[in-house]
């Protein structure tokens, strides 16, 4: 690979529009011939200054605020930043409570996991995979809607305690959307590790290997991936895990399969606990009664998003009205990896590698590939750098 | 190999209470040591310490500002391992502070660096990129969003400009 010839060197710019992920983020990436030699990222075209609007709403409006940084994990950062709160407060929840809301972020895990799952088809050219499997996804958005009447922004939470109620015949629901599930993704699992086309385009590629992906702070299914045990729920269990214990799905190899096979594996996990959780459902009170001001203190808050480790710093000042709200969304963590791995690979690669840490940019928000010595320089759009991928590889076996 | 929350945290007290210079610590809650940095001339050597140690990631760089009375704001660089979260507390005063960059360390650091920088107004010693992150590339210079005294009107007066030249 010789990355030397610098005035060969060729910038493509990706985004910020991006018409196949949907959300905006602009990558500049720098090409020796096929090699990627160098790649960066710009973010913020998401960017709404949610920490500072945290400052200037009261506690209780700041639950519908935060609940609105992330469209696919909304639930999660409204869940953190409760216990957060109730955690300042010094409140203590009723168990129901806590285990509503470990059911909700389960069921919200599971969506997650099917919409990336459906992407990386996606990206990989396999569109029948893409469309089952977002198919599938409906019977746990329907699950979700029925439990708490939104598709999205579920708004479950309240501080010390949650808003709606699991009887009996919304249990049966749930467990006859997890039965067709767990048999989906046993299926699924099957196509990942046994289509070769597919395989093609996953097996050795993007390779972080265990030592890279601590030094790089990575988080989530991309860290698990890659054989680093960090995963909130079983490091730091937080409310009702303490009791419900997870267990941690590990893979070796690091490269983009591990990564499709570990969120699939990690849903046969979610099935599991939000059985668990419904057969011995606590008894018991919904909310508990909150204080509308917070005493003063400082905490740090950390779950397990969808994406991986999500960070709440909370401070108050003894106010109705927060003094500061920080937040650390996983994709932040992750983006570092993706332009590390990038360099060296084929830019037909590119594509996969980036979904391969399931991007939420409204979550953290832009990506710029930039060279200096750039000569000459052409626009492409995703779809064409994902059409390109899907192209080169029906040219290439390997 | 996985080091547990009590370890981490007795490891921690340990390293900073023997430190060269005189360190104050705090255990705000039973999962969390609070380590008081005097001068930012000691942060490389504390994280460097930290990593040797294997005490977990930097898991973010929280900027707070303790307002314009006060004159001060304070970084916190939070590390994590297990349920353990240890964080390093520097004050810094409130215009034109200057920070050693831990990219060296931590190549990570520098995307936190970078929204710190831009919300706060730090300078970040030895940063490679000191580009914008999130806000716009046009952003007014010295305005820090973050900031207690920030004033969003600034950006109204920004647009009006813009659409005159457009114009």
């Amino acid at each position: 690979m010789e990355i030397d010839r610098q005035d060969e060197r060729f910038i493509i710019p990706i985004g910020p529009q991006h018409p196949a992920l949907k959300e905006p983020g602009h990558f500049k990436i720098t090409v020796d011939g096929e090699i990627i030699t160098n790649a960066v990222v710009r973010l913020g075209y998401a960017h709404r200054g949610i920490e500072k609007a945290t400052e200037a709403r009261n506690w209780v409006q700041n639950i519908y605020l935060v609940e609105r940084i992330c469209g696919i994990c909304s639930h999660i950062h409204a869940m953190a930043y409760c216990l957060g709160v109730e955690r300042l407060a010094g409140v203590e929840v009723p168990p129901r409570a806590q285990a509503i809301r470990v059911i909700v972020a389960e069921l919200e895990r599971i969506h997650s996991h099917m919409l990336w799952f459906g992407v990386v088809a996606h990206e990989a050219g396999f569109d029948t995979l893409f469309m089952y499997s977002w198919r599938d996804r409906e019977t746990v958005m329907d699950l979700l809607e029925k439990v708490s009447g939104n598709r999205v922004n579920y708004s479950v939470n309240l501080l010390g305690g949650v808003k709606i109620d699991i009887d009996d015949q919304i249990k049966d629901k749930i467990y006859e959307g997890l039965e067709f599930l767990e048999e989906r993704t046993q299926h699924y699992i099957h196509v990942v590790t046994n289509d070769t086309p597919f395989l093609q385009r996953t097996r050795g590629i993007g390779v972080l290997t265990r030592s890279q992906a601590d030094v790089l702070g990575c988080v989530g299914p991309v860290a698990r991936a890659s054989n680093v045990p960090r995963d909130i729920r079983v490091e730091a269990p937080y409310g009702a895990y303490q009791q419900y214990p997870i267990n941690i799905v590990l893979e070796q190899n690091g490269d983009l399969e591990a990564r499709v096979v570990i969120r699939l594996k990690e849903l046969l996990e979610c099935y599991r606990i939000i059985r668990d959780i419904l057969n011995t459902l606590p008894p018991g009170e919904l909310t508990t009664r909150m204080p509308r001001r917070i005493k003063e203190g400082e905490t740090i808050l950390r779950v397990e998003a969808p994406r991986g480790e999500l960070f709440y710093f909370i401070k108050s000042n003894g106010t109705d009205t927060p003094e500061r709200v920080k937040v650390r969304t996983p994709t932040v963590c992750n983006f570092l990896s993706v332009l590390k791995l990038a360099v060296g690979h084929q830019l037909a690669d590119m594509p996969m590698i980036l979904a391969g840490i399931d991007p939420c940019f409204s979550c953290n928000d832009r990506v710029a590939i930039v060279d200096r010595h750039q000569q000459s320089s052409e626009i492409w759009t995703w779809q064409d750098l994902r059409q390109y991928g899907i192209e080169y590889y029906n040219g290439h076996s390997r | 190999m996985t080091i547990t929350t009590e370890k981490a945290l007795a490891t921690a007290t340990e390293l900073f209470e023997n430190w060269v210079w005189k360190t104050r610590t705090e255990t705000p809650e039973p999962n969390r040591l609070d380590v008081y940095i005097q001068s930012s001339e000691e942060l490389i050597p504390m994280t460097v310490g930290l990593r040797v140690q294997r005490l977990g990631y930097l898991a973010t760089i929280t900027g707070l500002d303790l307002g314009p009375e006060a004159g001060e704001c304070e970084l916190l660089y939070h590390f994590c391992t297990a349920a353990a979260v240890i964080t390093l507390r520097l004050r810094i005063p409130r215009e034109g502070a200057i920070v050693p960059s831990l990219c060296s360390v931590i190549p990570s650091a520098e995307v936190f660096e970078r929204e710190t920088a831009e919300m706060f107004g730090v300078t970040f010693h030895g940063m490679k990129n000191p580009e914008h992150l999130y806000l716009p590339d046009d952003w007014p210079d010295k305005t820090y969003p973050l900031l207690k005294d920030f004033k969003p009107e600034v950006l109204k007066n920004l647009r009006i400009q813009e659409s005159d030249n457009g114009n």
